[in-house]
């Protein structure tokens, strides 16, 4: 870690300012991948600011929350990495071959899911010492993975077959490959258990039932969607070449709101309360905060150069004590 | 161009941190250049020399400028580089605030023999720095030059790189000569 400024005297001015101690509800912070500065920004959100810079070589993009660590992916060097989420310290790390890119976390099997760029498949590794337990076999390309909560399926965003593959996750086989937008790369699980994918070719949300392995309907949304998250009844996409979140309503699966963010928003994640959506802005070096009830942007928190964060990335027990 | 080509010339050490994000099958990838500069002056005295988008005469490619609306949003600039008749960049103001010291800008039109990129948008900010001075930090994103796959040398994502973080550095080393002794 680079630097680290006293945490609880920044609570304290918080506490002072806003006169409350708890805003919002949980301690929650913002683990955000900055690939052009090779380092990741533990972000507060409860004070809107940078708390630490951790070290992370390789130009660091994926990422993904799991029991007490975070996890990371540097694209250029092939490594993923396991922190500690208390204070950042360097738990684990495994440098792979390929291309690896997109991350999940798995709590049932304890495992993490790497998807490899290169050679279609997802590396399936332990998420204590990361060490390679198995492979799935995906269409071309695979970027963004989901891992359904109760641990029977997994599913990956394969951009260049334009296809989501599900696995079962018991037996290790392919369940469905469901054919969705024009290269889908962001990929994120609804509240109610439906697949959402961003369509990079042809701008677009695809909508899918990853239990029968079929598509619900396809949202038109802005240029270049990246990555999708949710909260209060709503789905948030980050556009990356129109500098916008479309927002959509999770009934009525049609956009109701275009937000103007920083430039070039990709990773996006939401808090536990669910009342603010997180949007990294690679071309800013900032995170756009979301009141997600208003649908307003109500904070913008500086971060390193080139913030990613593609994945889950918000997370509670940064700097607490076992 | 014989300025524009002594500082690319001078530049290209400098690139070797600046990779492209991933090698792609599918046409260029956006590129993205941050340089930055610690200047022996307060914030203040550096912002008052490059705040303003209509007087880039502070970068030594720069030969002259013409704009229209000074530093409104929509304003317009464009740049002759070297001498008078040399090559040309149009830009174009899209975020100015004299309060955070930072401008952005977009080029609307260039050659791809004057500056090797497409799709072209650039930041410039004064910050705090250390001992009363400042950091001045320049960054851009933008596509290489060719659009589809299997570039020439000239138009690909390095030549693109080295191109901007050729010109940022010659405007930063200009800046810190100017304030040196400060």
């Amino acid at each position: 870690m680079r630097w680290r400024r006293g945490l609880p005297a920044i609570r304290t001015l918080a506490v002072a300012i806003f006169g409350c101690a708890a805003w919002p509800v949980a301690a929650e912070f913002a683990f955000v991948t900055n690939q052009n500065s090779s380092d990741l920004s533990v972000l507060d959100l409860e004070v809107h600011a940078e708390v630490a810079r951790i070290a992370v070589p390789g130009m660091p993009a994926g990422i993904a929350v799991g029991r007490g660590a975070f996890y990371t992916v540097s694209a250029d060097s092939k490594e993923v990495r396991r922190f500690a989420l208390r204070d950042g310290a360097l738990l684990a790390e495994v440098t792979l071959d390929g291309g690896p890119i997109g991350i999940a976390y798995g709590a049932v099997r304890d495992r993490v899911y790497v998807s490899d760029w290169y050679n279609a498949r997802i590396w399936v590794l332990d998420a204590g010492d990361l060490s390679v337990t198995g492979e799935l076999r995906t269409g071309s390309a695979p970027a963004g993975l989901v891992v359904s909560p109760d641990g029977t399926w997994l599913a990956s965003a394969d951009r260049d077959a334009d296809q989501v593959s599900v696995f079962d996750l018991d037996s290790g086989e392919l369940r469905y490959a469901v054919t969705v937008g024009v290269r889908p790369f962001g990929l994120s699980l609804g509240p109610r258990g439906r697949l959402f994918t961003a369509d990079v070719g042809s701008d677009s949300v695809t909508v899918v039932d990853p239990q029968q392995g079929r598509v619900v309907t396809t949202i038109k949304v802005g240029t270049r969607p990246y990555g999708i998250s949710f909260a209060q009844g709503s789905g948030f996409v980050t556009n990356q070449y129109a500098d916008t979140v479309s927002v959509f309503d999770l009934e009525t699966l049609s956009v109701t709101h275009t937000l103007q963010v920083g430039e070039y928003p990709e990773g996006t994640d939401v808090t536990g309360d669910g009342r603010f959506v997180l949007v990294a802005n690679w071309f800013s070096n900032t995170v756009s905060v979301i009141d997600a009830q208003s649908k307003t942007v109500v904070g913008e928190i500086e971060t390193g150069d080139g913030p990613r964060a593609f994945g889950r990335f918000v997370a509670d027990g940064y700097g607490k004590d076992d | 161009m014989q300025v524009l080509r002594r500082i690319l010339i001078a530049a290209l050490p400098v690139l070797l941190f600046c990779v492209p994000i991933m090698a792609e099958a599918h046409g260029p990838t956006r590129q993205k250049v941050t340089l930055t500069a610690d200047i022996a002056a307060p914030p203040e005295e550096v912002w008052a020399v490059i705040g303003n988008f209509q007087d880039m005469s502070w970068h030594p490619a720069v030969h002259s400028s013409i704009g229209e609306n000074g530093n409104e949003i929509d304003a317009t600039r464009i740049l002759t580089l070297g001498a008078e008749g040399g090559p040309t960049i149009d830009e174009v103001l899209y975020k100015y605030s004299d309060e955070k010291m930072s401008y952005s800008y977009r080029i609307t039109e260039v050659a791809v023999e004057v500056l090797p990129v497409t799709n072209y948008s650039s930041h410039l900010t004064v910050k705090p720095g250390a001992e009363g001075g400042s950091v001045v930090e320049w960054r851009g994103a933008f596509y290489r030059g060719y659009p589809n796959n299997d570039p020439p040398p000239e138009l690909n994502d390095e030549a693109a790189v080295a191109a901007v973080t050729g010109v940022y550095q010659a405007g930063l080393d200009a800046l810190a000569a100017r304030f040196a002794g400060n």
